[in-house]
């Protein structure tokens, strides 16, 4: 295993540990999107680009705004009553 | 439970299990050994028997097409789904206005937003078909391609605003797209069953390696693919994104 593989192994595991401690939902979806981020370099690095472009596509945009979009929603409705 | 009860007892299971996961760990072939004789196989003669230089794709539309026909159902079934729960209410109209969150200012588009957004929109949106049409020949494909013509859509809402979005992302248009590619890669399927062979058999000319058009009947089942998919996203985005929208009563006080 090379140095830039146990960097990103070590990056993937901090960023995973990021999305669980951060308590904020909003906050949390930005934790989420940068683990995508670490995933897909982790996945590039290990030579799977079609994964790494599945990754960067639904983990780093996709699901976060999906996330996003529903936290708006619910504020909008509280605010609503 | 108290807390410390709880840490006691999670500790005591850990040290339980330990020894087991030890063994099993150690036992596992080493760090990115390539040991899956189905892989060597696949890479030792798809190229040759299907000319196709991706052997991701040519695993997916080819080897085990059936799999990849069930997994595309399933995903216009998640995406039905979806729809069938988050349409109607509110937002159906492409010019609705934006819900408010009271007491909160509201803040416009920077232009550097804009400026970024009609840049790398168009690239995203480029990329997404360049993945889609290249997939016997780079990495990516039909999946990959449909995902990124999606997030290249997102650019243009975060770009043009909610009703330049929605002049673009039409719902009956996506969700043609949606049905239609589905339906193109059963289709796709029984070309070969008319021919008198097994269904997803590739009895189209297959090409010349590395060429945009090898693989034979994996292209077409490709586009379907990346129909659906960018049809079933963009899809899911609109219906979240009206659930923002100001309801029909706020709009008219």
């Amino acid at each position: 295993m090379t140095l830039l593989l146990a960097a990103l192994l070590l990056l993937t595991a901090a960023s995973g540990l990021g999305v669980v401690l951060t308590r904020d939902p909003r906050r949390q979806v930005f934790a989420l999107s940068a683990n995508g981020v670490v995933l897909t370099l982790l996945f590039l690095a290990l030579q799977a680009p079609d994964v790494a472009l599945s990754e960067l596509a639904v983990g780093t945009a996709a699901t976060p705004l999906l996330f996003l979009v529903t936290l708006v929603a619910v504020r909008i409705n509280k605010s609503r009553r | 439970m108290t807390p410390r009860w709880r840490t006691l007892l999670l500790v005591l299971a850990g040290l339980v299990i330990l020894p087991g996961v030890w063994r099993v760990a150690m036992a596992l072939p080493p760090f990115g050994a390539p040991t899956s004789p189905y892989g060597q196989a696949v890479n030792a003669l798809v190229p040759s028997l299907r000319h196709v230089s991706n052997m991701v794709s040519a695993v997916n539309f080819d080897v085990r097409g059936f799999d990849t026909l069930g997994e595309e159902f399933m995903l216009l079934c998640a995406v039905t789904g979806t729809v069938l729960i988050l349409r109607g209410g509110r937002g159906e109209d492409r010019r609705a206005k934006a819900g408010r969150i009271a007491g909160r200012a509201l803040e416009p588009r920077s232009d550097a937003t804009v400026l970024i957004c009609r840049m790398f929109g168009v690239f995203t949106l480029v990329f997404g078909f360049y993945v889609t049409l290249h997939a016997t020949a780079t990495p990516g494909g039909g999946f990959q391609g449909g995902v990124v013509v999606a997030s290249g859509l997102l650019l243009v809402y975060l770009g043009e605003g909610y009703r330049g979005w929605r002049r673009i992302a039409r719902a009956p248009v996506l969700d043609g797209l949606e049905g239609g590619g589905a339906l193109l890669f059963a289709l796709a399927g029984l070309l070969p069953v008319v021919l008198g062979r097994a269904y997803l058999e590739n009895v189209l000319p297959l090409g010349t390696v590395k060429d945009i058009l090898s693989g034979g009947l994996m292209l077409v089942e490709n586009v379907g693919v990346a129909f659906a998919v960018a049809g079933g996203f963009a899809m899911i985005m609109v219906e979240f994104m009206e659930e923002t929208r100001a309801t029909q009563s706020e709009v008219e006080e």
